[in-house]
């Protein structure tokens, strides 16, 4: 089933690589850091939200999201907890992503492209893939309708087992654009 | 038919027919409270209204097993879209956001009037300023997309932390948003049934429209063939005992009639003699069942299953006439011989079943009320009406393979008497050396719902995060408001013992309906249309968002200002049941209850609540009440035995009017008891009440036989038919209550296999204990 999704978005890459070679080499990575910078377009907003900060990443199922600017706030994702502190002084708030779905969907599409992990980008999109090895784009959307009301298009960049850019499309024509810059692997 | 029997008879008949008349127009009832603890303290009370009419009487929980964790998720989802348009089910939650729809409206609609965190400093421009920057925090989250939505009308939160708190405790582990076990090997639903948990026709329909989705869905999930659906819950137990009750009550009575007849038809080979014999039993259940139908209103199934047991110890009465009589004389001659016996015999039989009269289980005191006047009525027709339907010339085969081995134990009784005394004193060992307690220490033991389904319902519990409750705050107060008022007051108490740890959450009627006080202060909070957008402008200096944003908020909050409060009335059907168990009348006072989560530290809690210094609210312990309750039970069923074999004694000495005869009864009862004791504790297992209940019949009904032996003729011949007699009658009285011990509800069990083995016992130790036995007895022969 998984090869059968994949065998259209492979005849736009080149011969003999495909989403199984993207995964395994995306798989290899066991951690990774990144500095990122996100621009958030909303229609509550008169301005777009800009954020910078850290991302860290420990296979297989470890994210964490260290905003720097404009202050600092962290959010961690492990296994299926969800944990966003900083701030002002609010207690740590946690949730678990199997009771948020649509949440769920959200962490997974990067922590699962992250991890090389298809089948868990597989519960939750359709994938297509297109370009090659040095320059690779991944296409996520949304199979459930619930997500589909919130999420148009996950569109994620990358070059080798490196991710470049992930840009969300939401329902409502609010955008995301997060642009992300590796840090030396550590293999 | 001559002059001097036909009045009798006709009196006879009018009776039969006026308890026929009484029987039929009773009820049956299967609602198994009457064989649980009748509770007298408020805390009880509270414990038992949970049960019977409170919204947990209500619930249902289901399990699917029996596929992967992917599998299970669709299959809970398609049979919760299955049942939801079912009129039968209030809600059916399985973590899907359509199971929560209603609640969720209603605690959107109304957030202003229910949110705990609507002050007036909420209000000000600093406090909306301080909402409106957490909100841009969030934003950036991956919450984002959902705050997003409910952002421009509810900017400070109030629904979010509304349903955080209902949802507190801990939440079930899910997959996909669907409830799991923790081990995902079992997908779960919560059921809430639009008829009310007693109304047992609705409820089993219920069960049976559950089963029938479940198999559609089944069906239309693709590898789903091995599934399985469980079901748990007060209303499963409820369904299921009644069937299990109705089926015992219904096979055992025919097991046994049939087992009793098929022994008569053996001893006398007559068919005509089999229905006479029946013709005193059938009359005293009659008249058992139209006695209780009159005292009580009701029969319950369980008296109905009991009344098996009458046709065994009912029948030997007419066991007693046929087998005593010899040829060469009449049945009235017999019965001239042998009333004495058989009356003190059923009175002694009478004084044991009387004391279960007292029994705080309106269950055993039909039982009792139903034995006694079964007894009597049944006697009385083989002396009034039996009697006159035996020909004159009536003789029974004298049976004497009945008589054969307990005319052995006899002859053998000098050396028997020996083993005997070894075995009692074994069973004094066994008794006094026994691992720890005698009793029954877990209430549960009781309950007529199989150990398995009870194992299946906690591990359905704790696998959604709602064991059940042990601990509870109970407050009573004048009325409703002043009821609420204080709910509000001990949750202030409690939220800093959690921030402690000393719990997890609570629940409190409160929560869905706050006072009429609190709505008016919360109302009075939020400013007036036109001081609320002047603050709200304000307060969006400095801030992203755009201007217009937030008139929905405006809109909203100025419509809750002038709302009017909220009633009982505006609640959905889930949350007005919730509040029904929460907070109810009662004798003119208004109780409020406030369930514990997750109680780590019950002195803490107890302390707190104590320092209230309010006799009216008091820190209950579910689990120590209904223990201490339990061991009231114990108490009063000791005492009800002693009581029982006193009242034998008391009987026998005054009858037999000298010590050394009643030595002669008492002894081989009082060996069978001791026995038949160590028998059911052997290897460390528990004697439940019933088992004492049952031990207190078996002297009761064991009383007839040693009876029988210190009274015997002295003719040869009268002898072997008398011996004969009671070994035939124990046969039956086995027979009965050892048919009921094949039953799975816990009464019928226990009583039947203590008083099985009891009364067998009873009869053997007789025989050898046999006052002419030992060398005169080999002798006679």
């Amino acid at each position: 089933m998984v090869l059968a999704i994949a065998a259209p978005a492979g005849a736009q890459t080149q011969a003999g690589w495909g989403l199984p070679q993207l995964m395994a080499t995306l798989a290899r990575v066991k951690s990774a850091s990144a500095q990122f910078v996100e621009r958030k377009t909303l229609h509550v907003l008169d301005a777009p939200l800009v954020s910078s900060g850290t991302l860290l990443y420990v296979a297989p199922d470890q994210v964490e999201k260290i905003t720097v600017l404009p202050e600092r706030e962290r959010i961690a994702i492990s296994g299926d907890k969800l944990t966003i502190e900083g701030g002002t002084s609010d207690r740590p708030r946690t949730l678990s992503l199997a009771n948020a779905p649509e949440i769920a969907a959200f962490v997974e599409s990067i922590r699962a492209t992250l991890a090389g992990d298809l089948p868990a980008l597989d519960r939750f999109y359709r994938v297509e893939l297109a370009g090659g090895p040095s320059s690779w784009q991944l296409l996520l959307m949304p199979r459930a309708e619930k997500l589909a009301q919130l999420v148009r298009l996950i569109r994620i960049s990358g070059s080798g087992e490196k991710i470049t850019a992930v840009e969300t499309d939401e329902a409502d024509g609010d955008r995301s654009e997060m642009s992300v810059a590796e840090d030396v692997h550590e293999r | 038919m001559n002059a001097d029997r036909r009045p009798t008879l006709a009196v006879w008949l009018l009776g039969l027919a006026l308890c026929a008349i009484v029987v039929a127009r009773t009820g049956l009832s299967t609602d198994m409270a009457a064989f649980l603890p009748r509770a007298p303290s408020a805390a009880q009370q509270v414990l038992v209204d949970q049960v019977r009419s409170g919204v947990a009487s209500r619930l249902l929980l289901l399990g699917i097993e029996g596929a992967p964790p992917e599998t299970l998720v669709m299959l809970s989802r398609d049979v919760g879209e299955r049942l939801r348009p079912l009129d039968a089910f209030l809600s059916v939650n399985n973590g899907a956001d359509e199971g929560l729809a209603g609640e969720r409206d209603f605690f959107w609609d109304h957030r202003y009037l229910l949110s705990p965190a609507v002050d007036a400093e909420r209000f000000t421009v600093a406090g909306l300023h301080a909402a409106l920057v957490n909100d841009l925090r969030l934003l950036r989250t991956p919450l984002g997309a959902l705050v997003k939505r409910t952002l421009p009308a509810d900017p400070t939160g109030e629904s979010l932390a509304l349903l955080d708190a209902v949802a507190g405790g801990e939440r079930p582990r899910a997959r996909d948003g669907i409830w799991l076990s923790p081990d995902e090997s079992r997908a779960i639903l919560v059921v809430e049934t639009r008829a009310a948990g007693l109304d047992l026709d609705t409820q089993a329909r219920g069960l049976a429209a559950i089963g029938e989705a479940f198999v559609a869905t089944r069906r239309a999930v693709p590898g789903a063939d091995a599934a399985r659906l469980l079901q748990s819950g007060p209303p499963v137990f409820a369904v299921r005992t009644r069937a299990t009750m109705e089926r015992d009550a219904m096979r055992f009575s025919l097991l046994a009639t049939a087992i009793v007849a098929g022994l008569l038809l053996f001893a006398y080979r007559s068919l005509r003699v089999l229905l006479l014999g029946l013709i005193p039993v059938l009359s005293g259940a009659l008249a058992g069942f139209a006695a209780v139908a009159l005292g009580f209103g009701f029969v319950h199934g369980i008296t109905l299953g009991f009344g098996v047991t009458l046709i065994g110890e009912a029948v030997d009465y007419s066991v007693y006439l046929f087998t005593q009589t010899a040829p060469g004389s009449s049945p009235t001659e017999t019965l001239r011989r042998i009333w004495a016996t058989l009356r003190l015999g059923m009175l002694t039989s009478v004084a044991g079943f009387a004391v279960m009269l007292f029994s705080s289980f309106a269950g055993f005191a039909q039982l009792g009320l139903f034995s006694i006047t079964g007894l009597i009525v049944a006697l009385a027709v083989v002396r009034w009406v039996l009697v006159r339907l035996l020909p004159a010339d009536f003789v029974a085969p004298a049976a004497p393979l009945f008589a054969a081995p307990l005319l052995m134990l006899m002859r053998a009784s000098r050396w028997l008497r020996g083993g005997l005394a070894l075995l009692v004193l074994g069973a004094l060992l066994a008794l006094a050396f026994h691992r720890g307690s005698f009793w029954q220490e877990d209430i549960a033991s009781l309950s007529p719902v199989p150990a398995a389904d009870q194992q299946l319902d906690r591990a359905l519990r704790a696998a959604i995060g709602a064991p059940d409750v042990r601990y509870l705050v109970v407050l009573s107060e004048k009325d409703e408001q002043a009821a609420l008022t204080t709910s509000e007051g001990v949750a202030d108490l409690l939220q800093p013992l959690i921030v402690e740890g000393a719990l997890r959450g609570f629940d409190a009627p409160h929560r869905y309906l706050p006072s009429e006080a609190i709505q008016r202060a919360r109302q009075a909070a939020l400013p007036d249309g036109a001081g609320l957008t002047a603050r709200l402008r304000d307060a969006l200096a400095g801030l992203p968002f755009r201007a217009d944003t937030f008139d929905p908020f405006l809109r909203d909050a100025a419509a809750a200002k002038t709302a009017p409060l909220l009633t009982r009335a505006a609640l959905p059907p889930t949350l007005a049941l919730k509040l029904d168990a929460l907070l109810f009348a009662r004798d003119g006072a208004s109780i409020a209850a406030l369930p514990l989560q997750s109680v780590s530290d019950p002195k803490r809690v107890a302390a707190a609540v104590a320092a209230l210094a309010r006799p009216d609210v008091s820190f209950v312990d579910l689990k120590q009440e209904s223990d201490r309750l339990l061991s009231a039970y114990e108490r009063e069923a000791g005492l009800l035995a002693i009581l029982g074999s006193v009242a034998v004694l008391l009987l026998l000495t005054v009858s037999l009017r000298s010590p050394s005869p009643v030595l002669a009864v008492a002894l081989p009862l009082a060996a069978s008891v001791l026995v038949t004791a160590a028998l059911i504790t052997s290897g460390g297992a528990k004697l439940s009440i019933f088992d004492v209940l049952g031990l207190s019949l078996t002297v009761a009904i064991g009383s007839n036989y040693s009876l029988f032996f210190e009274r015997q003729s002295r003719e040869p011949e009268h002898r072997e038919r008398s011996i004969a007699s009671l070994g035939l009658a124990n046969l039956c009285t086995v027979c009965g209550f050892g048919i009921l011990s094949l039953s799975g509800i816990p009464v019928l069990h226990d009583i039947g296999a203590t008083v099985a083995v009891g009364t067998f016992l009873s009869l053997i130790f007789s025989a050898i204990l046999n006052p002419a036995g030992g060398a005169r007895s080999t002798v006679s022969r």
